[in-house]
């Protein structure tokens, strides 16, 4: 099953890919933590809930939580970003893909915002 | 500049030398001793010139303006560094007998009874080495009443004005933070307050006046409401410049307070340190100090370890002794005047928000206590950074502009009661003139400051790429082309 | 003495822009208003003041110094004083605007350099308050780390530290054990320990590793490190310690001087600030503090320490200090502090005092007192002599540095032969 990029109110995009959930935070996001220079990285194996904390971003003046956008287990992390946390900054849909999660309540997904959806979130936000 | 290590040097005679001692012999198992020490050797004269050109490169309030937003960056004075350097204070060792320390241990009974009287508090303990050891006290000793007690309470409220310590503090202790928002006169929610008030609720650690420069309008509510749930009110002392003489936090309800001697009583600031973080608690909360504390019987002082509910110590020996000394000297210098010394930290910053509420966003329309938050949102992103770095070539400190993390590109402001107001005039003039740069030549600020010895420095870098300690396989960067050579 | 320069005119002028008509009007909300009058001393003229000040010093007696017990008594060259006197290094705020503080900003690189090459460490933080606290940090960090929560303590750690490891325990619900396993996060032992015992303490650096905890040296003499093998290279994963041996005077206790160094894979955990090298914009070199992500003004409530303050003008001392000794002046520290140590001790042997210590000692030992240890301390005292800390059952823990001269220790021994 694979699927579009959906977000969440946390500025997190997921998309599916043969039944494996990809995480990663968006180009907004990104702008608004600035340089980058660590993350913290949840392990292989990890169980979280949606909304629950995965990982820590850390750049030069701020920490960030990142959320789980669905329920379900880590099974794969990008072990990369932790010599070259800037992946994320330079390329956050793509290479700076952050974990992939075995989904355990598919139906999450569906609840999530759509890219037009988040567009228009951001610009009110902003 | 050099790096002390990038000096290459013999070494002849050193500053201990004693006839007979030629040729020590070391009897020590060869599996304990040392190889080599690879320290440089460096002649006086160059480390002399060394140090002081280095201290040439940074700014201190002897040099000018520091109206850094709760530092309280105000004249040290050099008496109070003659105090404590007098030989009785300066060489006396901690465990000497109590027979010899009798001047040290009355300086410090007599700077509790101050304090006590200053804050309206009951109890006071010197042991802590700063305000955020102070607070972790604080918390401990919460803790440990409420343990006493039978009760178990596993949260503090904390407005989201708060310093990031506060936090901090509470979680070491795993108390789970409640995060209560501020309104729009910039006091703590008292609704959302109430809501979050629980029979879960240990502690709400309360700055006031706050990091917004404000007085809680609400505070005592706060407190009585805090007491009828069984929680104790923390209050953390860091602006206390504004209340000396004028409030007592003892009297607005508050059960315990840290102090920044470092702040308040002028002990002097050294760069990042040594402060120290004196706490003064009501009585019920007394039995909880660490020990030891210092007490009197008829004229003699001494050092009292038999406090039985104590937390027990959060250093070695009895704290900051050295800045006892100079909180101590400067509370003798002041003595019943002490009240005006607030009067005018408030009078200077009221005067300067005054100047300046149309040049930058008043972040709070209230008259302000010792200190005030502007705001320069509508200059853009980083613009508070920008005007912070063009201050500098302006010959100023800049201000505060890391936090209160709630106001957008914030600049808090704290002149302190020992500034003349020529010097507040040169600095209203100074921003003015930046706001009008950033208006006319926004990319000069972005490259400011220009006059300092090094630009802005790539922090990225320093974080992405760590050089946090000297290698021998260093080679030196380029040297500043406007800098004289050591 | 006061120290506002504000004259009657300026706070006129200043109220009538502020708009208000006294200064009364400005503290009114401040409530409750104090209206009773503050017991405090009479204000003071500097001249009153430096006299008070100096006879309060006089009466303290200070002796000659044959104590240690975690703070030492070591020659402080003159250029440290003047150097720190400097009012651009000391009157200043911690560095976070780096343009305007290279100064303190290069010094404090300086120091964590010379706490690794002592140590033999890979990264120093900038200083944190005292050994004690330093101590109790390394042993949060270790657990912040590991995510256990017990810590193993070596008989022979200063009484002093075992308390606050203790206090910071409770609060931070961590529990000491006598157990090196599993639930290990840390084990620490200080060397030379308290009794002045040196040891390689590799076999100990094993069982941490063999059950995944860490180990920690504590380092309160930290002169010893110019002779001694540095705890990097026996397997110390953090050291831990006290700096005041480093150019800071005595001062009753405080301010003193605490260090922690690590290996790299703990960087993230380091409590408190650290500064790095790095450029501006022109190249040229420059230093910062960096990794502000993990202190607590940023992380509030997911920092594993709450420090603000460093100690900084103490490490400056430390860093001067370091500095203007050398290796030379530093290794000559600490054989004449280990010479005159062993001296005393074969003295006191000769008149039936019995070393206690189980191992070769540094600058400190314990003897037993063939008589009362109570008694001789009151004589020795009369001599103007501090003796040593009395550890009970007339066991007497004894120091010597290079200022213990060797008439020092003649006229010590004089007392003690003559009782």
């Amino acid at each position: 099953m694979s699927s579009e990029l959906k977000f969440t109110k946390e500025h997190e995009w997921i998309k599916i890919r043969d039944e494996v959930a990809i995480i990663g935070i968006s180009d907004f996001a990104q702008e608004q933590l600035g340089d980058i220079v660590s993350i913290e990285l949840p392990k292989p194996g990890s169980i979280f809930r949606q909304g629950q904390t995965m990982a820590i971003i850390d750049s030069v003046k701020a920490s960030s939580d990142i959320y789980a956008p669905i329920s379900g287990e880590i099974i794969e992390v990008n072990d990369g970003l932790i010599e070259k946390p800037e992946i994320i900054n330079q390329s956050p849909y793509d290479s700076g893909w952050i974990a992939k999660i075995k989904p355990s309540n598919i139906e999450e997904f569906e609840s999530l915002m759509t890219k037009e959806k988040y567009d228009r979130y951001i610009g009110e936000i902003e | 500049m050099k790096i002390i290590f990038e000096y290459e040097e013999e070494k002849n005679t050193g500053h201990i030398q004693e006839e007979e001692e030629e040729d020590i012999c070391i009897e020590l198992p060869s599996d304990i001793v040392r190889e080599e020490l690879p320290i440089p050797n460096v002649n006086e004269i160059d480390v002399v010139r060394h140090y002081t050109n280095l201290s040439r490169m940074n700014f201190g309030v002897d040099i000018g303006f520091y109206p850094l937003g709760s530092c309280t960056m105000k004249y040290n004075p050099k008496v109070n560094e003659d105090a404590a350097r007098a030989e009785g204070f300066s060489n006396l060792h901690p465990l000497s007998p109590e027979v010899c320390t009798q001047g040290s241990l009355k300086l410090m009974w007599e700077l509790k009874e101050y304090l006590k009287d200053i804050t309206g508090m009951d109890d006071f303990t010197l042991q802590p080495s700063a305000g955020a050891q102070g607070e972790l006290l604080g918390v401990m000793m919460a803790k440990a009443y409420f343990r006493h007690k039978g009760e178990k309470r596993t949260q503090a409220i904390i407005p989201d004005s708060a310093h990031g310590t506060n936090p901090a503090t509470a979680s070491i202790c795993k108390l789970e933070t409640i995060t209560v928002p501020s309104d729009s006169r910039g006091n703590m929610n008292i609704d959302r307050y109430r809501e979050a008030l629980s029979p879960e609720v240990a502690l709400v650690m309360l700055t006031n006046p706050n990091t917004l420069g404000l007085f809680d309008e609400n505070t005592i509510e706060i407190s009585d409401l805090a007491h009828k749930n069984g929680t104790l009110m923390y209050c953390d002392g860091a602006n206390m410049n504004a209340l000396l003489g004028i409030t007592r936090p003892g009297d607005q309800g508050f059960d315990m307070i840290h102090l920044n001697l470092h702040k308040t009583f002028s002990t002097p600031h050294g760069g990042g340190g040594p402060g120290a973080g004196v706490l003064g608690v009501k009585s019920f909360l007394s039995e909880y100090l660490p020990v030891p504390q210092v007490v009197k019987r008829d004229s003699v002082y001494s050092l009292d370890y038999t406090y039985k509910k104590s937390v027990g110590r959060v250093r070695s020996f009895y704290g900051n002794f050295g800045m006892h000394v100079r909180a101590y000297s400067y509370i003798h210098s002041w003595g019943t005047n002490i009240r005006k010394i607030s009067e005018h930290a408030i009078l200077n910053a009221n005067y300067l928000q005054s100047l300046l509420k149309d040049t930058f966003d008043l972040a709070y329309n209230r008259q302000c206590a010792h200190e005030f938050v502007l705001s320069s949102k509508r200059f853009g992103q980083k613009s508070a950074l920008d005007i912070a770095k063009r201050l500098m070539d302006y010959g100023f400190h800049p201000p505060t502009i890391y936090f209160p993390l709630i106001v957008p590109e914030a600049l808090m402001i704290e002149p302190t009661e020992t500034e003349t107001k020529e010097t507040l005039d040169r600095f209203v003039l100074a921003l003015k003139k930046i706001r009008s740069e950033l208006k006319e030549d926004p990319e000069m600020v972005k490259q400011s400051p220009l006059s300092t010895p090094v630009g802005r420095l790539d922090e990225v870098a320093a974080a992405r790429r760590p050089n946090l300690r000297w290698r021998p396989s260093q080679r030196q960067t380029k040297v500043a082309v406007n800098e004289k050579s050591p | 003495m006061d120290y506002i320069p504000a004259t009657e005119k300026d706070i006129r002028e200043m109220l009538n822009i502020i708009g208000a008509t006294s200064i009364n009007d400005l503290v009114r909300e401040f409530i409750p208003a104090f209206s009773g009058k503050l017991n405090l001393p009479q204000p003071k003229s500097e001249l009153e003041l430096i006299r008070h000040m100096r006879s309060l010093a006089h009466t303290n007696k200070v002796l000659r110094c044959f104590v240690g017990a975690g703070a030492y008594n070591h020659y402080i060259p003159s250029a440290v004083s003047h150097l720190l006197a400097r009012g651009d290094l000391f009157t200043g705020y911690t560095p976070y605007q780096a343009e305007m503080s290279q100064g303190t900003l290069q010094a404090i690189y300086e120091f964590q350099s010379f706490i690794c090459l002592l140590t033999g460490m890979d990264v120093a933080n900038a200083s944190l308050y005292e050994g004690a606290s330093a101590l109790a940090e390394a042993a949060l960090l270790s657990c912040s780390y590991t995510g256990r929560d017990r810590i193993f303590v070596k008989e022979g750690l200063h009484p002093q530290y075992l308390e606050v490891l203790q206090t910071y325990c409770e609060g931070a619900e961590l529990t000491l054990s006598n157990r090196i396993d599993s639930n290990t996060a840390c084990v620490i032992a200080q060397n030379p320990d308290f009794y002045g015992n040196l040891e390689n303490l590799h076999y100990l650096a094993e069982q941490a590793h063999r059950v995944g905890a860490l180990f920690t040296t504590c380092v309160v003499e930290p002169t010893s490190l110019a002779i001694l093998e540095p705890p990097g290279k026996y397997g110390a994963d953090i050291v831990a310690g006290e700096g005041q041996s480093f150019g800071i005077p005595l001062s009753f206790g405080g301010p003193y001087l605490g260090f922690i160094a690590v290996k790299d894979f703990l960087l993230k955990k380091l409590p408190g600030r650290i500064c790095g090298m790095t450029t501006d914009s022109r190249g040229n070199r420059g230093f910062v503090l960096t990794f502000q992500a993990r202190e607590q003004h940023i992380r509030r409530e997911r920092a594993t320490s709450n420090i603000t303050t460093n100690q900084a003008l103490m490490a400056l001392a430390a860093t001067i200090y370091l500095a203007l000794m050398g290796k030379s002046g530093l290794t000559r520290v600490a054989k004449l502090s280990y010479a005159r140590a062993h001296l005393l001790n074969r003295k006191l042997e000769r008149a039936n005092f019995r070393t206690l210590n189980s191992k070769p000692f540094y600058n400190e030992f314990v003897v037993k007192v063939p008589g009362s240890a109570e008694e001789l301390a009151s004589t020795l005292l009369k001599e103007g002599i501090l003796g040593g800390v009395n550890l009970g059952e007339n066991n007497l823990l004894i120091c010597c540095t290079e200022m213990n001269s060797v008439q020092d220790i003649n006229d010590f021994y004089s007392v003690v032969a003559g009782d």
